[in-house]
């Protein structure tokens, strides 16, 4: 089993981080009430010479303030298309929101994210809800330098002289651990190593202070120690910056180390979503079971590694989910429908993310028995930094 | 900066090198040489007091016509070099640069008829203090008439006498020595002694002496002319920096033979028709293609897309020949629509008119010489600048299409930026980098359409000037108009680096 | 997982998992069929490919479609000879069996070994044409100043055509049949004397044609023969000197004085007569073989100096791309245009034929094909299949051109077709410049008559031959952009 290092000892990570910021830009959160809520989504995509791609088929997910939600899945499952809709990141011709609502806690009250106008988005955008990406090579404009990057994010939200913008950058790469912000402003990006890079994109997507940061595989581009580092960063802000945090990933070591709530996606679909103990102790669904079991142990001595298709190709492991015998399968694409299927006649009216344990959300075929006990959709505000059973202290640290 | 500045101009150098060397071998690996073509024209025959002749004596002068093609090239190269070695050339009150005169060809197998060959003589130098300018010239000119005249004879007596080595070579039985067209090994008679028993020996000892009569003739023209030379009664060429072994001076192109003037008085109002053709050219170009570019890319499938691109290719496909000679057949001639002049970059009485237009006595409008100069322009310059059209909007459209996928772009939407300022701050900014490199493609495309723009419609630029040299057999202006253009070309390159370090601090900052 | 579906319906919408079982694309036919089909869904580009088979077939068959020399001719002692047959050149002979035996292999017998037939045809077509002019060359030679004097003994003997063809043939032949690419040694047998058959025969066919040809035949109808045309019936090195530019639809008759029952009274000139008085029509004509070979030998030696030059410099690096990349950067910095203009200069006039001006024109425009081949080398050479294939001890010339050129030649390929239309526009301007081949026609020579010294200007010489070159230039530009579309990934579909 993968070991969970005491993820709020904060390591000292090769920068100093500094002291958080003394302005606020943003109004203050209610950490009870959940700052995203990803309601039904679906997206899919125009695909010329044949029939439109779906993307997503009927997402749910909620994010708290201050948590870590991880989305893990395979390459091509979805992941990137739900963090980019939120943004409106998707382009719209090919792309299309099919249905579902996005909910999030702007300054302005809760407001939908899927009907908002490119001006309301774009408002949004960098200031509330900011991202960063995978390839930090390639995310920065090669011809500027980064003081003015970052300046332009700032500038674009802040009613702030330059000087006072150029003060806020500066602040901004301090707080990432970029040493020397004062000489690195006039710097061009091809002249930082690839952590760096990343540190300069996170100080621009944090320059704002948003509530929310969408990170789209923001270090698997970059080696392992690196990596350990930009996490850690992330993890301190967060401490810091009440931000909600949905991590993107497909590594499972990183989901261990950093994520408070993980939602596993295939297809499209949610099949598993639960806290990360839940999850890497109790895995309900056969294909995360065959994610977990497919990871090599170096303590053990094995003859053949485990691969994921051995668990999903194994019928039995579908009956293995409490409320088996009452009919209750897990979804799975490759599979027929189960003969008691009590499908709603609407788009992705087969599946439904039913809570077969508390706090413990999987994705099942609408059989009978599901339909008639729908449970609520996934809903968790759980943090490791507030769970004393698991060395956290209550409270904010 | 700097650095990378300097890298490129040394760089420029052996380029240039190269460019000279390959010119050179294409003019000179024409059969025969440089000096074929002029004997061609005159059917052959050598006569010492033709205008042939004497091109041919200049030629061999200057290059040595006898030596291998690459001892050419070097005495070629040296002339047109900046940096010159060896003691100074002079330079006549009319332009012509001279030169300390080349040894007299040796006669072959002077042992055959000679004691031993005649030294250099000793000269004594003339009084040249108190001889006036045209004095001077016209002493020099003397002299010079002496020493070709002596040259050519030595060299026409040399080929009599190795026609005659041949013939005596055939009598004698030695077919070793002669090669198979006809010409004689001299090597191979170098250790033998002459049969004086021979019939042929006769006449090949008279055409010896002949030889040496022409050679001591040479040698005492070429004692006398370089007495004079040494007493330096012309200005120097150039600046000595090292008298007597380094001097830098303006590249030494000949004289042309057409027009008997040197090369360097026509090739500078011939680059400056033709830079400011092409001058005026390229912003119409860059105006009008690259809005039209990123139009096209940001509707992209549209029917604006679609239509640009198809008028652009159509465009593309039209050769400047044809645009030329249509344009001057139905715009400019009086038979169609005779709106535009049909010849050259100014009126007839273009010097005489004032600058700008304005109403003259009389109540008449005068167009003014800027007018008249545009109106002329208007044609050709049209002519072109469609084609660079075609392949700059062409691009831009394809590096707009290309950077809008690029992650960065990606980041810049996801802070806020508007769709606008994403196209122009951000994706055209990394665009305009490809379009200074297809500059570098564009413009000798542009210098090569000039050819023929100019010679459609008599425009006196270097383009016409080529043709004309072409025409009339004049190596010298080829080989320097073609120098010349490289050099053009390899300074729009430069700025073109330039141009690029600044546009992309990749490059310069690395 | 189960096995894909095909036989159900395409659904309207597909999850990611569907595209995996294989619902919902097309499968790929393989990269260069697939960009084939790409260029033939383009509607500019399948009208640019009809121009050049259009062109393709007139320079094939146009001394036999335009000639001054009647097709039969019957003296009015009933003797009947084929002056125009007689009058072809050993390239017109073997053009018209290219002409004839392509479209049999590819029409007759079974689609199935098509491409294997063709192949082979075209392996023997190739020698043989190299054997034909080869052999022209040789006879060109014989009617020079020096003739070489071991070819003198078939000047004046019967079988001499044949001889000299047939020898070439098999010397060209046996070159190529060593060669590896080849398949079989019984295919590459038959091919080679299919080549010497095709080769001898037009050498001989064409061997006795005189060099300068003579057109009696006005006076010789006038005396009562009787003489049957091809379809345009003036050749283009026919010129009527009082004829000067006359326009189109003139006829032959009143200018030439000849009685209105003279049967040559109608023959008119359809496009007009050029500076010289010679046949516009009929030049246009002829020059479409100058224009596809220009394209084909041109590009094709331009394509051979680049791709290896341009394979070296990205293969080997370092000081070997320093010193060749200078070359290439010399040659650029001169426009091409000079170069050529002054290259086709100092050729004295009996040198400027096709074959030079084709291979001077090769020989200076090769710079493009080189930068793009040695970009994709350098990039090539890093990537692990050719490391492994350096690993296992493969030889150079196999890593080179079986495992890397394959993958690199894309843009060369995309490029060929605009270096042909350059070329074809070079040489257009090369002849208008009166520097161009001498013995053929050629479109940019007659836009040359179109303004006369004092500044006439006489349509039809400028317009018909310049929609000739700007159509074929247009078709050759066409081509290259849908098969560029349909090579470049980057513009290929909208990113997902």
């Amino acid at each position: 089993m993968t070991t969970l290092a005491a993820a709020n000892t904060p390591s000292a990570p090769n920068g100093s981080v500094a002291a958080p910021a003394s302005r606020k830009v943003h109004k203050s959160l209610d950490e009870k009430k959940p700052l995203l809520r990803v309601q039904d989504l679906a997206v899919s995509f125009d695909n010329r010479g044949g029939p439109r791609i779906q993307a997503v088929d009927g997402v749910r997910m909620t994010i708290y303030p201050r948590q870590t939600l991880a989305v893990v899945g395979e390459s091509g499952c979805g992941k990137s298309v739900t963090a980019m809709s939120t943004l409106h990141l998707v382009p719209r011709p090919p792309g299309r929101f099919d249905r579902g609502r996005i909910l999030f806690q702007s300054d302005a009250g809760e407001r939908d994210l899927v009907t908002l106008s490119e001006p309301e988005i774009r408002s949004l955008r960098g200031n509330e809800i900011a991202m960063i990406f995978q390839e930090p090579m390639t995310s920065l404009n090669p011809v500027y330098t980064i003081g003015d990057q970052i300046i332009e994010a700032i500038l674009l939200h802040q009613k702030v002289s330059f000087s006072e913008a150029q003060q806020i950058a500066v602040q901004s790469m301090r707080e990432v651990g970029i040493p020397n912000p004062e000489q690195r402003l006039k710097a061009y990006p091809h002249q930082f190593s690839g952590g760096m890079r990343q540190r300069v994109m996170i100080a621009m997507a944090l320059a704002c202070q948003p509530k929310l940061l969408l990170a789209d595989e923001p270090t698997t581009a970059l080696d392992v120690t690196i990596q350990a580092q930009i996490l850690e960063l992330l993890r301190e802000i967060q401490r810091q910056r009440q931000m909600g945090i949905m991590l993107i990933t497909h590594a499972l070591g990183v989901v261990a180390e950093n994520a408070d709530v993980v939602c596993v996606m295939y297809a499209g679909r949610v099949v598993e979503y639960a806290n990360v103990f839940d999850l890497f102790d109790r895995p309900m669904h056969p294909y995360t079971r065959g994610l977990l079991a497919s990871i090599p142990k170096t303590r053990e001595k094995i003859d053949r590694l485990v691969t994921i298709r051995e668990v999903v190709d194994n019928d039995a492991e579908f009956r293995k989910l409490p409320g088996a015998e009452q009919g209750v399968r897990p979804w799975w694409p490759w599979h027929q429908p189960p003969a008691d299927l009590a499908a709603r006649p609407e788009p992705a009216g087969d599946y439904f993310l039913q809570e077969v344990r508390p706090n413990h959300w999987v994705g099942v075929w609408r059989t009978k028995a599901v339909a008639d006990h729908e449970s609520r959709p996934p809903d968790l505000d759980y943090r490791i930094s507030d769970d004393p059973s698991r060395g956290g202290v209550a409270g904010r640290v | 900066m700097t650095t990378y500045l300097l890298r490129r101009l040394l760089l420029m150098i052996p380029t240039l090198i190269g460019i000279t060397f390959l010119v050179f071998m294409i003019v000179a690996s024409a059969p025969g040489g440089i000096g074929a073509a002029v004997l061609a024209q005159a059917g052959g025959a050598m006569t010492a007091n033709s205008g042939v002749a004497q091109q041919r004596a200049y030629l061999e002068d200057r290059y040595g016509l006898s030596d291998p093609v690459i001892f050419q090239y070097f005495r070629w190269l040296g002339r047109i070099s900046p940096v010159k070695l060896g003691s100074q050339a002079q330079q006549l009150p009319s332009g012509e640069v001279i030169r300390t005169p080349r040894p007299i060809p040796q006669p072959p197998l002077a042992t055959w008829y000679s004691q031993g060959l005649p030294t250099l003589p000793k000269v004594e130098a003339a009084a040249i203090k108190d001889l006036s300018e045209e004095d001077r010239v016209r002493m020099y000119r003397r002299l010079e008439r002496q020493y070709i005249e002596g040259r050519f004879n030595t060299v026409a007596r040399i080929t009599e006498f190795r026609s005659q080595l041949t013939v005596y070579a055939r009598e004698r039985g030695l077919e070793a020595g002669v090669n198979p067209d006809g010409t004689p090994i001299v090597e191979f008679f170098q250790n033998l002694q002459p049969d004086r028993s021979s019939t042929e020996w006769v006449v090949l000892e008279a055409k010896g002496k002949a030889v040496l009569e022409a050679y001591t003739a040479g040698l005492a023209a070429q004692a006398e002319l370089a007495g004079f030379f040494d007493q330096r009664p012309f200005e120097g060429y150039g600046v000595a920096l090292l008298p007597g072994v380094l001097s830098i001076a303006w590249p030494d192109f000949g004289t042309a033979f057409s027009s008997g003037r040197p090369v360097m008085d026509l090739i500078p109002p011939a680059m400056a028709t033709t830079l400011t053709l092409n001058l005026v050219a390229i912003p119409i170009i860059y105006m009008v293609a690259i809005p039209s570019g990123i139009l096209a890319a940001v509707r992209r499938g549209s029917l604006f897309d679609v239509g640009i691109g198809s008028v652009y290719i159509a465009l593309y496909s039209f050769p400047v020949v044809l645009a030329g000679v249509l344009a001057i057949g139905f715009l400019a001639n009086q038979q169609y629509l005779g709106w535009f002049p049909v010849a050259g970059l100014h009126a007839n009485e273009a010097s005489q008119m004032r600058f700008l237009p304005a109403y003259g006595e009389g109540g008449q409008w005068e167009r003014g010489w800027l007018v008249d100069m545009l109106w002329h322009m208007g044609l050709p310059v049209m002519c072109l600048v469609y084609t660079g059209f075609a392949v700059l909007s062409k691009q831009t459209r394809a590096a707009m299409l290309e950077n809008f996928n690029a992650d960065y772009v990606r980041t810049a939407k996801a802070k806020g930026v508007s769709n606008k300022d994403v196209i122009f701050k951000h994706v055209f900014r990394n665009s305009l980098i490809p379009l200074i490199t297809i500059f570098v493609t564009v413009f000798p495309g542009m210098l090569a359409g000039s050819v023929v723009v100019e010679r459609i419609f008599t425009i006196p630029g270097m383009g016409s000037l080529m043709i004309e040299a072409i025409n009339n057999r004049d190596f010298e202006v080829i080989l320097a108009n073609t120098v010349m253009i490289a050099v053009v070309n390899l300074v729009a390159l430069l700025v073109a680096d330039i141009l690029y370090a600044l546009a992309d601090p990749r490059v310069a900052y690395s | 997982m189960p096995p894909s579906s095909t036989n159900q319906p395409v659904p309207a919408v597909v999850t990611g998992v569907q595209l995996m079982q294989g619902i919902g694309h097309a499968p790929a036919k393989g990269f260069w069929a697939d960009a084939w089909s790409s260029v033939l869904k383009r509607p500019g580009a399948v009208a640019g490919l009809c121009w050049i088979t259009v062109v393709a077939f007139f320079a094939i068959f146009s001394p036999v479609l335009a000639s001054g020399h009647p097709i039969m001719l019957t003296t009015p002692e009933g003797r009947t000879t084929w002056p125009m047959l007689a009058a072809l050149t050993a390239v017109d002979w073997y053009l018209l069996a290219v002409g004839l035996s392509v479209p049999a292999a590819y029409f007759a017998g079974p689609a199935a070994g098509r491409a294997a037939r063709i192949r082979w045809l075209l392996g023997g077509l190739v020698v043989a044409g190299i054997s034909v002019v080869i052999a022209s060359l040789l006879r060109g030679s014989l009617d020079s100043r020096t003739p070489p004097a071991w070819l003198l003994p078939t000047r004046n003997s019967e079988v001499g055509g044949l001889m000299v063809g047939g020898a070439v043939a098999v010397l060209v032949g046996g070159v190529f049949a060593a060669l590896p690419f080849a398949s079989k040694l019984v295919r590459r047998l038959t091919a080679v004397v299919f080549a010497v058959v095709v080769a001898a025969g037009a050498v001989h066919l064409g061997w006795d044609r005189p060099s300068i040809e003579r057109f009696d035949y006005v006076r010789q109808e006038a005396a009562g023969a009787k003489a049957s045309y091809s379809v345009v019936p003036f050749s283009p090195s026919q010129r009527f000197s009082e004829l000067s530019r006359v326009a189109p639809g003139t006829q032959l008759g009143p200018s030439q004085n000849l009685p209105a029952e003279h049967p040559a009274h109608d023959r008119s000139f359809v496009l007009g007569t050029d500076a010289f008085g010679a046949d516009v029509l009929s030049q246009m004509l002829h020059a479409c073989r100058l224009s596809i070979s220009i394209g084909l030998v041109s590009t094709g030696i331009a394509l051979l100096i680049g791709v290896t030059l341009g394979a070296i410099m990205g293969y080997f690096g370092g000081w070997v791309d320093l010193l060749l990349y200078r070359v290439v950067e010399i040659f650029m910095a001169v426009p091409v245009l000079f170069l050529l203009i002054v290259a086709a200069a100092v050729l004295p006039p009996e040198l400027r034929t096709t074959y030079t001006m084709m291979a001077i024109i090769g020989c200076f425009t090769w710079t493009g094909m080189a930068r793009f081949t040695r970009a994709e080398f350098l990039k090539l050479r890093n990537q692990d299949f050719v490391q492994s294939a350096r690993s296992v001890g493969l030889p150079l010339r196999s890593v080179l051109f079986k495992h890397m050129l394959p993958n690199g030649v894309a843009p060369v390929l995309v490029d060929t077709s605009f270096a042909i239309a350059s070329a074809i526009t070079v040489e257009a301007v090369l002849s208008y410049l009166n520097l161009g081949p001498i013995d053929q026609a050629s479109w940019g020579k007659l836009l040359a008559s179109a303004v006369s010294s004092e500044g006439e200007f006489k349509w039809w010489l400028a317009v018909f031959p310049g929609i000739a070159i700007f159509l074929t230039v247009l078709s050759y530009n066409l081509v290259g952009e849908a098969l560029r579309d349909a090579i470049d990934p980057k513009l290929k579909k909208a990113r997902v």
